[in-house]
């Protein structure tokens, strides 16, 4: 009950006139750039980090945060339109979403998206107006075992994901693991595939696989036949869901949800692995599993609630405890810190109008982002009636720009234009570029944790099982592993 | 007539000194600057840099624009930083890393030669802090702890070579202690390791250390500079708790291409001091627990090459290998 | 390689596999491996790298059997010009500017296509160009310049 009074007075808060149109100004700038590949929140926070010394705390942070799930919001619109992930988060969105618009149907695939995230965007501000501090907690009970054991099952778990070959899908996997080894490694220091090239040192970018492996790729199938290929079908079937639509939507948005708020919360995973998880999640579900990769509207709304439920709880570990769970949150952290405001666990106690405003603010800016949105995606479907050849190279030369922007280092660009070429092999050969963009994901945070685990327990493996959390999790991967093999096995003894 | 020959090579003379002198007042800077900042956006050097640059854009006329260029913790833009016409018109954000890199990676540049150094901009400090769980209060109990319980601590960093894990391995190699490294991603990842007691050790900056501290959720221990630190006044400094001669401090630093006039050396320095001086930056750097330094360019040159003698010992003591 | 060989689609995605599988651990040999229980740098890449190139000879060998071939035409000259229009905007654009990186760019990359027109195509490149400019230059603030170097 007592919340209901701390979210009346944070609405009070956001509903001032300042708050609203800092708010507006947020989420319209954090749309844009999640359309643009490569310019994400973390380049337009840092260089609107000196406005904010002239503004009072709560708007500037207001502002900050609409920057930065509008930029979730944005980047749906890139992955539904041009195979394009704008954030890593968006990836997942391209599987069906890409393949809806080619169809003629990207008008319901953006409104699903935008719906979805509201839905998302609204039981998010819930989860942290009510069980922020509770969760917060619960966030520090994950250690490196955990997490290892986390990875691992959604590893096993990614061979769901593939759509045709499971084989040449978990390669690519495997390939992006061995992508995502690429620099320093966390535990010795060691610069590893570096070749001695310092742009390698700190990684392969995720802009530089997502545009060279998936924008690249997909325009370069696009244009290699002599006949021309109709891109996207010249017949629209209408710019909103049909009833049909927001039936098969509902389910996954909500189970997107609870997956994305539960993983938007670890420090570290956040909105990319809720979205792979929960696109996996239904793709099992599903009554018939082979729709999805190709137009599955599920495979829209799932992803999208997942990764917006993430990007609002994100926000917790920063509120309640000081914590950034990102470099885009560190700088929010410092911009407060500069306000003179100590975020740490006593926030909540100490600044209530930040805490509170903060919170009925992104509802607000999840509000004003639907109204901002659905009415866009006229414009937008009327953006792919464009002739091909002008939207190709348009998208090309955005990709550059934003894959420079990252580092300001011509060799962002000359990597891209490599991975593209792979890509273009790959995708061509029929393995999935989706799997690698997971295994580029995990990969790393695998390694680190499970040596980690094990430096911890001084090499005892035993650690894994004996922890109640990490045990809950490995024994969840055996059961995973168990259903996805023995059908296969009772199926080659049939066919035997 | 050879006294007017004379006098007027003596003109010609005293015209050119005078051309030269007016020449080198031209007015500095006539377009914008760019501040080169070796990390990416959102690092607290990224954040200093942001913080500095408007004030100095305002003292000097024209524009001064940070520009990252992250990677290789401040190799990379140093790299591509020493290319650089020494106009005065490109300037580098120093950072530790400075120090470190040579020790750990193969440099195509010079760290001393290559640069100009203009002025230490801020410091800030270290609070060795540790888990509520772990029972010594002082220094010195922790390092009677450590003897006891050799090679079993954990301690945390925010990565290889960060002076988060060095100020640990100089408080190792100075007082003899052997802890366990357990490394992490950042500063985000290393703290919350400490919050849950995954690591019981951890230098992490004091800013954000003294929050969790002071709201109860950590015990701090000591500051890990030559002095004690104003946004901790409450703590000791190793130094003065029994390991003599201690300090380690993130340091942010301005640097030129080397062949930088000293004209413009000057003027730089200048415009730093001044926007040091400024109630409002000193508040904000204080705020992110860095104090405004303001050296001189001679006095930032010896620091620089302290710092490189220093790490390198402590690099090689401990045995971290880089590339 | 036999013509046959050459479109089998199995066989390609297969040998890229073996190739990268064993780059990887063939690149990874100077990093300390360590044991299963304290894994130095080098255990992982070289365990992946090996996984790899076991599925790449699986799906190599399972290609010849089956010898499916790659669906449609290789887009050699599609894919080159498109990567040669990044490689261009990269170099380009702290040498020349980002407007003619932007141009010249546009031109190669719309040049990969099929209905190549270049009236059009410059006319085209502009307008992205002075579209460009204003998002990025002038509403984002991003430090490039325009036109020449720094």
């Amino acid at each position: 009950m007592e919340f209901l009074n701390h979210l009346a007075f944070g609405f009070g808060v956001a509903f001032s006139l300042q708050n609203l149109a800092y708010c507006f100004a947020g989420v319209a700038l954090g749309t844009l750039i999640g359309v643009l590949p490569g310019v994400g929140p973390l380049v337009t926070i840092a260089m609107l980090f000196p406005i904010t010394f002239h503004l009072p705390a709560v708007p500037a942070i207001i502002m900050l945060a609409g920057i930065f799930y509008g930029a979730q919001y944005g980047g749906s619109t890139t992955s539904i339109l041009v195979n394009l992930p704008g954030e890593t988060a968006s990836a997942v969105t391209c599987i069906d979403g890409y393949q809806m618009a080619r169809q003629g149907r990207a008008g319901p695939a953006l409104a699903t998206a935008a719906l979805a995230s509201f839905f998302a965007g609204c039981i998010g501000t819930l989860v942290i107006a009510l069980a922020g501090p509770t969760l917060g907690e619960w966030a520090l009970k994950f250690g490196a075992a955990e997490y290892t054991s986390l990875m691992l099952m959604a590893l096993v778990a990614s061979a769901v994901m593939t759509q045709g070959d499971a084989v040449k899908g978990l390669a690519m996997v495997v390939l992006g693991l061995i992508i995502g080894v690429v620099g320093v490694d966390v535990n010795s220091g060691m610069a590893r595939y570096a070749f001695g090239i310092p742009e390698l040192v700190d990684g392969i970018g995720f802009t530089v696989v997502a545009v060279g492996l998936f924008a690249v790729a997909e325009i370069v199938m696009n244009l290699e036949s002599r006949e021309p290929r109709e891109v996207y079908t010249g017949k629209v079937t209408g710019l909103m869901p049909t009833a049909r639509d927001i039936k098969d939507a509902a389910w996954p948005a909500v189970r997107g949800t609870v997956v994305g708020s539960c993983f938007g919360i670890l420090p570290g995973t956040g909105p990319a692995l809720s979205s792979f998880a929960t696109y996996m999640l239904e793709k099992k579900l599903a009554r018939d599993p082979s729709r999805f990769g190709r137009g599955a509207i599920e495979g829209v709304a799932a992803p999208e609630a997942a990764n917006n439920a993430a990007a609002q709880t994100a926000f917790i570990p920063m509120l309640t405890l000081g914590i950034p769970a990102s470099a885009t949150m560190a700088l929010m952290l410092a911009a407060l810190t500069l306000q003179g405001i100590a975020t740490g666990p006593q926030v909540m106690l100490e600044k209530p109008d930040l805490f509170w405003g903060l919170i009925a603010s992104m509802w607000i800016g999840n509000c004003l982002l639907v109204v901002l949105n659905l009415p866009l995606v006229g414009l937008w479907v009327k953006l792919l009636t464009v002739p091909y050849r002008w939207l190709f190279p348009s998208i090309i030369v955005f990709c550059c720009i934003g894959n420079f922007s990252v580092n300001n280092n011509p060799f962002d660009v000359y990597l891209c234009a490599l991975i593209g070429v792979l890509g273009y092999a790959l995708v061509k050969l029929e393995c999935e570029p989706a799997p690698l963009l997971l295994g580029y994901v995990l990969g790393p945070l695998l390694e680190e944790n499970l040596r980690r685990a094990l430096l911890l327990s001084r090499g005892d493996p035993t650690v894994f099982v004996t922890r109640p959390i990490s045990g809950a999790f490995t024994i969840a991967t055996v059961l995973i592993f168990i259903i996805m093999v023995v059908p296969t096995v009772r199926t080659r003894r049939r066919t035997a | 007539m050879r006294q007017p020959l004379v006098y007027r090579l003596l003109a010609l003379m005293l015209l050119a000194v005078a051309a030269s002198a007016a020449l080198a007042q031209a007015p500095y800077p006539v377009k914008p600057i760019r501040f080169i900042v070796g990390f990416p956006p959102g690092g607290t050097n990224d954040i200093v840099a942001r913080l500095v640059a408007p004030k100095m854009s305002e003292i000097l006329g024209q524009q001064v624009v940070v520009e990252n260029r992250g990677g290789a913790n401040t190799a990379i833009a140093s790299e591509m930083f020493v290319r650089l016409p020494p106009d005065g018109y490109t300037i580098l954000m120093n950072a530790p890393g400075h120090a470190t890199n040579p020790w750990l990676i193969k440099l195509n540049y010079d760290s001393i030669h290559d640069f100009a150094f203009v002025t230490l901009i801020a410091e800030s400090q270290n609070l060795l802090s540790v888990h509520p769980s772990f029972p010594p209060r002082s220094v010195k109990e922790l390092i009677a702890f450590s003897k006891k319980h050799r090679g079993e601590i954990n301690y945390g960093s925010s990565g290889i070579g960060t002076t988060v894990h060095l100020s640990a391995e100089l408080f190792q190699y100075m007082t003899g202690v052997k802890w366990v490294h357990v490394a992490y991603k950042g500063g985000g990842p290393g703290l919350v390791a400490l919050l849950s007691g995954e690591v019981s050790l951890y230098f992490g900056n004091v800013p954000t250390m003294i929050r969790q501290v002071r709201a109860g959720r950590l015990r701090g221990i000591a500051v890990s500079g030559p002095e004690r630190s104003a946004a901790a006044p409450e703590f000791p400094t190793i130094q003065e708790s029994g390991v003599p001669g201690y300090s380690v401090t993130t340091w942010y630093g301005l640097s030129a291409p080397a062949k930088t006039p000293r004209a413009i050396v000057d003027r730089l320095n200048d415009t730093v001091v001044k926007a040091l001086n400024s109630p409002d930056v000193r508040s904000r750097l204080r705020d992110l627990g860095a104090n405004g330094v303001g050296n001189t360019p001679e006095q930032y040159t010896a620091f620089i090459r302290e710092e490189i003698d220093k790490w390198g010992k402590v690099i090689k003591a401990a045995g971290i290998k880089g590339d | 390689m036999k013509p046959d060989l050459r479109s089998n689609r199995d066989f390609i995605a297969g040998l890229l596999f073996v190739v990268i599988g064993a780059l990887a651990v063939a690149l990874a040999r100077d990093y300390p491996i360590g044991t299963t229980m304290r894994m130095g740098p080098g255990y992982f890449p070289t365990a992946l790298g090996a996984i790899l190139f076991l599925f790449g000879v699986y799906v190599l060998v399972r290609g010849l059997r089956s010898g499916e071939k790659v669906n449609g035409v290789w887009g050699a000259r599609a894919i080159a010009l498109i990567a040669l229009s990044i490689l261009l905007f990269g170099f380009l654009l702290d040498r020349a500017g980002m407007v003619p990186a932007i141009v010249v760019t546009f031109l190669v990359a719309a040049a990969a296509g099929r209905e190549f027109r270049l009236k059009e195509a410059v006319l085209v490149a502009a307008v992205i160009a002075v579209f460009s400019v204003a998002v990025f230059s002038y509403g984002l603030k991003l430090p490039y310049p325009l036109l020449g170097s720094y």
